[in-house]
């Protein structure tokens, strides 16, 4: 029943332990295993539990949230006939689109400049960039939707879009700057001696060793805008509405079943998503994982 | 054209966008923040304070205090349930520590409005606890339920940054701990909380920022009482249609927030010179 | 006219001074090598040859143009890097078509001239492989042969070698000295590692914080070092300090021995002495040589021969070299602790200052 894992190549413990240590396993400040197992075996459990109340009762045959009725997929039904509904899920589609190769587009650029360049402002920019990543959403939000409108810019799609891509740049800027950094100066020193303009250097030695992390960081900002609420909530127009908005308004509306519908099926994008980010880079010919890219820790 | 400038165009499109769709709009709220309305209900810039003295009326220093306490307590709740998770996966996870992670991280692949949708759906009069229970008890509605609300969505926050800490630990340092205090808890109160402090604060500041600014929980699971400055920033927005005094609100908390943020990176900064000394 | 010229090229990096007044002149054909520790400037050298740092001042010359104005992709140099900085994504024939694809030679040509080029390294048979698949020795001759195949005029070499085992490296430095004189093009080449220099050279530059402190070919400054530093460097060299005295140098353990004094040195100047440690003779002295007496204290055994270190003096270390033939075997004749006397012709001991 033991969990614990014995480091048979870890250094001895320094010199003020003079007790044996040969057989002992590594000591746990509770000291009560079992207890602590209890514990995560709470918390997984009520971690969970709302998610598989929403993922079950989305195929509940009656719209009761207290007992299974047994097993339909008409909420499912209910969700894709709606033509409103459909509209807000091919606006949340288009809108995370957009934003994805915009937001990857602009956050690379970035990236280069900042790691390439030495100029007096690249300090500044730096800060620049990692701000919006620490701003409040509601900050952010209230902060668009006052630009728009002292422009005279109506609240639409268009604008949801600028909002979310004004949020989304750091966060590519920060997985490729990452990449970017392990990626040795000297190859593009290489490439320039044969006698490739600087242009042409980025097109064809920098971009191809970059692009796991541009795909990952991608992903990640396409699953990000699908599922981001209070940015789109300040930023919407009329109509369409991206989808987490419909689910506010649902939500407000009470309790109805086709949200667990609609929950569970943004929860498997996300999980595509996700998975595609982090499975897309060894499928197409890379020996590294995407969670490794994300986290900056592929070799050069 | 030299390394210098060509690198440095790159800088251009991202630089000019965060120009004028970040900083721009920013600096915008904070100029009508000391603006009124006029007599149409348009927003005009101006250069009063009345938005920052209403800030201190009965009616909405409550609100600011209310929104604080809830996310220190978001805070505290998340480090106590939060550290002996990231504890357990880290020094007992073994073979299973990317499976335990994955399984921590995955409720947060759900909506933020599903998740906490689905504890009204568990926890409201015509939820499931009080169907399977056959009872009638009131859990919405509470500033439990909000706290609830607020812990349920940024529990991860706080599990990564701890857990990230603890994994670099040498557990060595326990055993030994263990031999120089007798009491378990002594051990972990010298040893392992001292080297995971840094985890702690990040962690800490992870829920705290967002949690104070949020108004999903509020909303959705709580009542009039349980109003945050979120709630009240929202409706400025959109419901009352009174921007100058949304902007001043939201300038106040994100002043508030910044403190804290500066606070955080000047302990971050000190720890890290001092490990590097 | 030369393959490279340096006009008094200094090189700063914001307070500090990489290169120093560099006045230097490569010769086509010849492979110069640039010698020193870490941190002497000659890599910072290598890259202003190549155009990937500007001098602060002066002016570099190939081919008798000055080049501050041509950017590294129009210069006809090419670099071979100590990371082999090889491209990744590419096979091993597009690595070394990457500079002939630039230049926008003909596919059936590249073709041709790229198996040449791996002929040439010996690496038929591997075009198709990633770099990843590929050895360190390997990874090596592909840099190589992708740098060669642009035929540049001068090629630049960083401490190609460094990463390789000594088996390794051994003959990779005699490929190289061959194929440059196969292929007749001018090589620079930078390493801190003075056998390697003096194998591979015609001429060599030691360098020391910026300055070139001697230049010229293996013989002259191994036999004769114009100072301490390169006598230091370079091989073993048995410096012993002293003082000019009556024509001769009067170490500081006492002896006087004889010795060729440099023109200008002045009765009672503070002169070292060296001595490389095959010259030094171990108790069977020759006549006409200067004698010293020491104890033996330690005894290095290297294979080929057995080092020999006799104190002198306290502080005063001489390391004589014995070769390891049938005839002589050192371990039989000089314990730790023996007297033994070393001696060694006036004209193999160096006076510098």
């Amino acid at each position: 029943m033991s969990t614990v894992e014995s480091r048979p190549g870890a250094p001895r413990p320094p010199a003020a332990v003079t007790r044996e240590p040969a057989a002992e396993k590594p000591a746990k400040p509770f000291d009560r295993p079992r207890f602590l197992k209890l514990f995560i075996g709470l918390f997984f459990l009520f971690s969970f539990a709302p998610i598989v109340l929403v993922v079950l009762f989305s195929f509940n045959s009656s719209r009761s949230l207290q007992d299974f009725q047994g097993f339909s997929v008409r909420w499912y039904e209910t969700f894709f006939e709606s033509e409103s509904l459909r509209d807000s899920l091919l606006a949340s589609v288009q809108i995370a689109l957009v934003t994805m190769l915009i937001a990857t587009l602009i956050g690379t650029l970035l990236a280069y400049g900042l790691v390439r360049a030495r100029t007096r402002a690249s300090g500044a920019l730096n800060i620049l960039m990692l701000v919006p990543l620490v701003t409040p959403e509601i900050v952010a939000g209230a902060s668009a939707l006052l630009l728009f409108t002292q422009i005279g810019f109506e609240l639409s799609l268009t604008t949801i879009m600028l909002a979310h891509i004004t949020f989304s740049i750091s966060y590519v800027t920060v997985v490729v700057r990452a990449r970017l950094a392990a990626i040795s100066r000297d190859v593009e020193d290489a490439a320039m001696d044969l006698g490739a303009t600087r242009l042409a250097t980025f097109r064809l030695v920098t971009l191809p060793a970059l692009w796991p992390a541009i795909l990952a960081a991608g992903l990640l900002v396409f699953a990000l805008s699908f599922d981001d609420f209070v940015l789109s909530f300040f930023t919407t127009g009329e109509s369409p509405q991206p989808l987490p908005v419909r689910i506010w308004t649902q939500i407000r509306f009470g309790v109805r079943p086709t949200i667990n519908a609609i929950g569970t099926f943004m929860l498997v994008v996300s999980i595509v998503t996700i998975g595609l980010a982090l499975l897309l880079p060894r499928l197409l010919g890379r020996r590294e994982s995407g969670l490794k890219v994300l986290l900056g820790r592929e070799g050069a | 054209m030299t390394e210098n400038r060509f690198a440095a165009t790159f800088l251009v499109p991202g630089g000019l966008w965060l120009l004028l769709l970040f900083v721009v709009p920013l600096l915008c709220l904070l100029a009508i923040s000391f603006g009124y309305t006029d007599d149409l209900g348009e927003a005009v810039y101006g250069t009063r304070l009345d938005n920052y003295d209403r800030l201190l009326d009965p009616d909405y220093l409550p609100v600011l205090f209310r929104s604080v306490g809830f996310a220190l307590a978001t805070v505290v709740l998340c480090l106590l349930i939060g550290y002996p998770v990231a504890y357990y996966i880290a020094i007992f996870g073994g073979r299973w520590k990317t499976v335990l992670l994955a399984l921590v991280v995955l409720p947060f692949f759900v909506n933020y409005l599903i998740r906490t949708y689905a504890w009204i759906a568990m926890l409201g009069d015509d939820g499931l606890v009080n169907g399977v229970l056959d009872t009638d008890l009131r859990f919405l509605n509470t500033p439990y339920a909000v706290i609830a609300g607020l812990v349920y969505g940024f529990l991860t926050f706080m599990i990564l940054p701890i857990y990230a800490a603890l994994d670099r630990m040498d557990p060595w340092l326990i055993e030994a701990g263990k031999d120089l205090y007798g009491s378990p808890w002594q051990t972990f109160r010298n040893v392992t909380l001292p080297h995971t402090i840094q985890g702690v604060l990040a962690g800490s500041v992870l829920v705290f920022l967002p949690a104070v600014g949020d108004f999903v929980s509020a909303s959705l699971l709580g009542g009039p009482s349980e109003v945050m400055v979120g709630n009240l920033i929202q409706q400025q927005f959109q419901a009352s249609d009174n921007w100058p005094f949304g902007a001043a609100l939201t300038v106040a908390m994100m002043a508030f927030l910044m403190i804290w943020m500066v606070l955080y990176l000047r302990a971050a900064a000190r720890e890290t010179r001092g490990a590097e000394a | 006219m030369s393959a490279i010229r340096f006009e008094t090229v200094t090189k700063r990096f914001g307070e500090t001074v990489a290169v120093r007044a560099l006045d230097l002149a490569v010769e086509k054909g010849e492979f110069f090598s640039l010698l020193g520790p870490s941190g002497c400037g000659k890599t910072t050298t290598l890259r202003m040859v190549a155009g990937f740092e500007q001098p602060s001042e002066g002016r570099i010359y190939l081919d008798g143009e000055p080049v501050e104005t041509v950017p590294p992709y129009k210069r006809h140099v090419n670099t071979v890097f100590q990371s082999y900085a090889l491209f990744e994504h590419l096979s091993v024939e597009d690595n070394v078509a990457f500079g002939l694809k630039r230049q926008k030679v003909p596919r059936g040509e590249i073709r041709t001239r790229v198996a040449e080029a791996l002929e040439l390294v010996e690496l038929r048979g591997r075009e198709k492989a990633r770099p990843r698949e590929l050895s360190g020795g390997q990874k090596q001759r592909v840099a190589l042969a992708r740098a060669l195949e642009n035929r540049p005029s001068v090629l630049l070499l960083d401490e190609p070698l460094g990463a390789l085992d000594l088996q390794l490296r051994k003959q990779m430095q005699v490929e190289l000295k061959g194929i440059q004189r196969e292929v007749g093009i001018t090589f620079l080449y930078v390493t801190h590692d003075q056998e390697e220099a003096l194998a591979m050279s015609d001429r060599i530059a030691v360098m020391e914080d910026g300055e070139v402190m001697q230049c010229g070919s293996p013989e002259e400054i191994y036999e004769q070092p114009s100072g301490p530093f390169v006598a230091g460097f370079i091989g073993i060299s048995n410096l012993l300090s002293g003082v000019v005295d009556n024509g001769g140098v009067k170490l500081a353990s006492g002896v006087t021995c004889a010795a060729e004094l440099p023109g200008d040195c002045a009765q009672g100047s503070e002169v070292h002495v060296s001595v490389r440690p095959e010259k030094i003779w171990l108790d069977e002295l020759q006549e006409g040589m200067v004698s010293v007496e020491g104890t033996v204290v330690e005894r290095v055994y290297v294979g080929t021969t057995t080092q020999v270190i006799v104190e002198l003096a306290p502080g005063m270390r001489l390391t004589a070299l014995e070769q390891n033939t049938a005839r002589a075997r050192s371990d039989d004749r000089w314990e730790i602790g023996d007297r033994v006397r070393l001696g060694w012709h006036p004209e193999h001991a160096r006076v510098l200052r």
